[in-house]
């Protein structure tokens, strides 16, 4: 239940700046790279959240 | 540079050779469990997601769409970032239901046979482009690098009939190595680590051709963007047709594949090997989508750089090529092989599982003789079959169409499965008619748009009326994914909104949209006993087969042959039911068990399945969170109230099954709960189930001191219950039962009973003085006589006479306060027949002694012939409590009558006094202990007690009346015994 609020609330944010993250990653100025730093940083994000929910059960 | 053709093979059979070695050792065991089960192992083999097409295919895309490549990649990542919420709870539901596959968790959902015979269908028809992909894929790469023609390539690419060979024999061997790893019922370690290994393979040789490419072509990553500053359209290329609504549409359909092809959802949902893994794959599965997608675009550019005379699809081959790298070459052969390979043999297994389930099982019984080695037969034919079906396909397309354009095909179809899936977790309205309408209507414009045009070489229709063209084929897939989509869409929501769902799918659709935690009723059973269902089951699966699942189930369960607890036997047919099905499938399991070992509805509503409730909740009691949890707290805490309540308590439901036992009652009963929870209280061992069993069905709410014989000891019992109200109906859902035990009040109360008699002894012992004196003297005088009498012996013999016949008068008196003082009989097996008249002469006799007390005449008028069976001593004690207190209260010289009478089945004896009565207000407390109307020294106050339990005893009756029917003053005490205590009592042993 609280992962779906999480959820929302993720969705919400990346609505609120998807047209901002899309304008940078696709902007011709930036390196070829961007959408990967990006997918990156959300790998990240996701191994975070996963080692804090599991400490969380014990 | 080239291969000699002889090599190549070699090369392919010593890896395809490798790879069965890796599964047989991994099928054998001899691989360390920590690895087989380690989450990486798992992770990569889920990298059959990416067959050939992302290790050739994807440079094309790459190379029209741009960023738009990767969104084969980012929907699926995304997919499994969010794979808590998005891919849980379906594996959750799986695993709880055993499902093997895609079809199987639809017509788990919906509730149809067709539904499953459908999704068969079109997971088939999807498939087939798919199949034909890899072994394109290969047949052209082993054509590329065999054979040295730069110039020529794309000419001999078309026609060249060794290529067919080599795919063909790569088939064969490929189906081979499927059915000896892949065509068993249960997990396959050898299986997963082989993909395990063809992932990591794929990976690498990936990453390794795009190093190639940044520091082999370009000459490293500054040099890169260099030249991508020299050559700006290339940049262009990345970022123009992005703004396409082609790629949005390129995102929902690689979305599509991550859940809805087969054989990742087998690979995902069936091999699963781990619980915690989802929570892994949320971060690590898109971690290696990362690896697998950094390489795209310097190889793309790479080719454009080097000039690779090939299509840009296979550039990942052409850029070692010409770079004359064998050792990258073959990597990359390899890789391409390895990821055609993994996907080819998971998507033959995903396809031969459902087509076994849903096309072969229901069209044919199988006979019940050897029931697995049918199963396992018709599924390597199966395997065969797909293998045979792809390799036809890919011959009848004849390497007309590129890779990308097979993978769009394939997924669009896919695509279609997209709704119903959702729904099976997230919209409980859904239903079946409109799932396999939409389902129909959207893979209809599919195979109308794309398929039948793509076989047929079709590129447009003309509509005869309007006169205008329509385009067809895979150059409008874009039009075609939409059109398709939303139609199936459409009528899925307005059929599943306008139609009315069957009472079976909804109860599945609550099952799938709720959480773990809702399967509310307690189902019936017409089964008894595990090896029932053994026998029940051998009518479809044969006795072989039906005894080994039983055994299988019974150990997966921990339970033992013997089991005859409903609630274990519930969880047996579930068992049962999610094994077959892991075996045959949904729907053929589901129908043999409804068939044979149908559930019944409770006759009563809401009959909640408490254990499971019970169960559930404590197995996913660190999932919860919120009010769910704190309701979860509440639930503790009345539970542990209950458990730990120094009371033996335990409560049945509507159909006597035993639903809770808490600690007291363990301690009380020495029946452990585990055992005896779920169970009917006819499987309860003796004396506790006569007891309860009765105790439940009587209607009065108490029941007093129930004598139980444990261990050898005497234990008194008294119950109490009461009904438990329904949460769903107005009605009762069972009864709670307390059982307190009074043993130590009963023993207790048997010493003051004795004390009692003790200080009635004392009471009388100054009257038996005083009565013994009178012949003590007599005997004195006669002896003095006797002293006088010497010469004359017949005066002697006649004075000897006297003293003979007074001391007999003294031993009277002795022998009855003797035999009053006895404790008696506490038993009542020791009870004996006793005569009432009897009993109450002889109180009479030792009352009489009492001179110093009132003297009023006892009228005994009890029928000689009553008598009842009783501890004589202890009905003297009534009697002699009776009499005493009847006499205290009475005047001098008046009369106390003993009457009787018999009414029905008891004798009843009264005693009525002419006496002062009793107070209206002492009525009701005269029975209690310790209260006296007599002075200080008087009395103990205990008499009309101990009067009050003797009678208990003796299930009698005792009732007070003051004043005496028929009279102004006095009191009538009438006691009642049962006629037949000795009947009753022998009826009661032999139960």
């Amino acid at each position: 239940m609280n992962n779906q609020r999480l959820l929302i609330l993720f969705l919400l944010i990346a609505y609120i700046f998807s047209p901002t993250l899309f304008t940078w990653v696709v902007n011709p100025e930036g390196a070829w790279y961007r959408p990967y730093i990006l997918w990156a940083i959300l790998i990240l994000a996701a191994f975070i959240f996963q080692r804090r929910s599991n400490s969380d059960d014990l | 540079m080239t291969f000699d053709i002889t090599t190549i093979a070699l090369i392919g059979i010593a890896y395809l050779l490798l790879l069965f070695g890796v599964a047989y050792v991994a099928e054998r065991g001899w691989i360390s469990h920590r690895v087989l089960h380690h989450p990486i192992t798992y992770i990569m083999s889920l990298g059959i997601f990416a067959s050939a097409w992302s290790f050739y295919g994807v440079i094309d895309l790459a190379f029209q769409f741009g960023y738009g490549a990767l969104a084969y990649y980012l929907g699926t990542g995304a997919l499994f970032l969010f794979a808590p919420v998005a891919i849980a709870p379906l594996a959750q539901l799986a695993r709880r239901f055993q499902i093997g596959s895609l079809a199987d968790l639809l017509v788990f959902r919906y509730h149809s046979q067709a539904a499953g015979s459908l999704v068969t269908a079109g997971m088939v028809m999807a498939c087939l482009p798919l199949l034909a992909l890899q072994i394109q894929a290969v047949a052209d790469t082993l054509q590329i690098i065999t054979i040295n023609s730069t110039e020529e390539l794309p000419d001999a690419l078309n026609d060249w009939s060794f290529r067919e060979v080599m795919a063909l024999a790569y088939c064969v061997l490929l189906a081979l190595f499927t059915v000896l790893f892949g065509s068993g019922r249960d997990q396959h370690p050898g299986l997963v680590v082989a993909m395990a290994l063809e992932s990591l393979i794929k990976v690498v040789a990936l990453m390794a051709i795009g190093l190639l490419a940044v520091y082999g072509v370009f000459g490293g990553l500054d040099e890169l963007d260099q030249w991508l500053l020299d050559y700006p359209e290339n940049l262009e290329l990345l970022h123009q047709p992005i703004h396409d609504t082609a790629s949005h549409t390129l995102l929902l359909v690689f979305l599509a594949t991550a859940i809805s092809m087969p054989h990742i959802f087998h690979m995902s949902v069936v091999e699963n090997p781990l619980h915690k893994t989802t929570a892994t794959l949320s971060w690590a599965f898109p971690l290696f989508l990362l690896f697998l997608a950094l390489p795209i675009f310097p190889i793309l550019w790479a080719g454009f750089e080097l000039g690779v005379n090939l299509p840009a699809q296979y550039f990942t081959l052409g850029i070692p090529m010409q770079m004359n790298s064998p050792g990258f070459t073959l990597l990359a052969f390899l890789g391409g092989v390895a990821a055609a390979t993994g996907a080819m043999v998971a998507l033959c297994l995903a396809l031969s599982t459902m087509l076994l389930n849903y096309w072969l099982l229901p069209a044919t019984r199988l006979g019940r003789h050897n029931l697995y080695r049918q199963l396992l037969w018709s599924r390597r034919v199966l395997i065969l079959l797909v293998f045979s079906a792809g390799y036809a396909f890919y011959q009848l397309l004849d390497n007309n169409y590129s890779l990308t354009h097979l993978a769009l095909m394939a997924f669009i179809e896919t695509l279609q499965f997209l709704p119903g899936i959702f729904a099976v977790a997230y919209w409980p309205t859904a239903n079946s008619r409109g799932f396999i309408w939409g389902l129909c209507l959207g893979t209809l414009v599919w195979m109308v748009g794309l398929l039948l045009p793509t076989v047929f070489g079709i590129d447009h229709v003309t509509v005869p009326v309007l006169d205008k063209e329509i385009g067809l084929g895979i150059d409008y897939w874009n039009t075609i994914t939409l059109m398709s989509l939303g139609l199936n869409v459409g009528a899925f929501v307005l059929l599943s909104l306008t139609t009315r769902t069957s009472e079976e799918e909804r109860y599945s659709a609550e099952l799938c949209a709720e959480d773990e935690l809702s399967h509310p009723l307690r189902m019936i059973l017409d089964v008894h006993s595990a090896d029932e269902f053994a026998t029940r089951l051998a009518k479809s699966l044969g006795e072989d087969s039906a005894r080994k699942e039983l055994k299988r189930a019974l150990d997966d369960l921990n339970l033992n042959r013997n089991e005859r607890r409903p609630y274990a036997l519930r969880r047996l047919r579930d068992k049962l039911e999610a094994n077959l099905s892991g075996l045959m499938g949904t729907a053929v399991a589901s129908e043999i068990l409804d068939r044979h070992i149908p559930y019944h509805l409770p006759e009563a509503k809401g009959t909640a399945d408490i254990n499971l409730i019970e169960n559930r909740l404590t197995k996913y009691r660190s999932q919860l969170t919120g009010m769910a949890a704190e309701l979860n707290n509440l639930r503790l805490y009345h539970r542990n109230t209950l458990e730990e309540l120094p009371m033996a308590v335990c409560s049945l439901g509507q159909d006597l099954e035993i639903l809770m036992w808490n600690q007291a009652m363990v301690a009380l009963t020495d029946i452990p709960s585990e055992t005896v929870i779920g169970s009917h209280l006819d499987d309860l061992k003796q004396p506790w189930r006569q007891l309860l069993e009765d105790f439940s069905r009587s209607p009065m709410p108490h029941l007093h001191k129930q004598q139980l014989d444990l261990g050898g000891r005497s234990h008194w019992i008294s119950l109490h219950k009461a009904n438990i109200a329904s949460p769903v109906a107005n009605s009762a859902d069972g009864q709670v039962i307390l059982l307190e035990d009074m043993t130590e009040t009963q023993l207790l109360e048997q010493e003051l009973v004795h004390s009692e008699r003790l200080a009635s002894v004392g009471r009388l012992a100054a009257g038996v003085a005083h009565e013994i004196g009178n012949p003590i003297t007599g005997i004195a005088c006669l002896a003095q006589n006797l002293k006088y009498e010497t010469d004359d012996p017949e005066a002697a013999e006649d004075t000897a006479q006297q003293i003979l016949s007074q001391t007999q008068r003294v031993s009277r008196i002795v022998q009855s306060l003797v035999s009053f003082s006895h404790t008696g009989q506490q038993d009542k097996i020791d009870f004996m027949t006793v005569s009432l008249r009897d009993c109450a002469e002889e109180a009479i006799a030792l009352l009489s002694l009492q001179k110093d007390k009132t003297q009023v005449r006892f009228r005994n008028h009890i029928d000689t012939h009553l008598s009842v069976r009783a501890d004589s001593q202890r009905l003297i004690q009534v009697f002699i409590n009776l009499l005493s207190n009847a006499r205290d209260a009475s005047p001098e010289d008046s009369e106390v009558r003993l009457e009787s009478s018999i009414e029905g089945h008891f004798a009843q004896f009264r005693v009525i006094d002419q006496g002062s009565g009793i107070p209206a207000e002492h009525q009701e407390r005269v029975l209690e202990p310790f209260f006296t109307s007599k002075d200080p020294g008087e009395g103990t106050g205990l008499g009309l007690a101990m009067v009050y339990s003797i009678v208990e005893d003796h299930e009698g009756h005792l009732d007070i009346l003051s004043p005496a029917p028929g009279q102004t003053l006095g009191t009538q005490i009438s006691i009642k015994l049962p006629l037949n205590l000795e009947s009753q009592h022998e009826s009661g042993n032999t139960n």
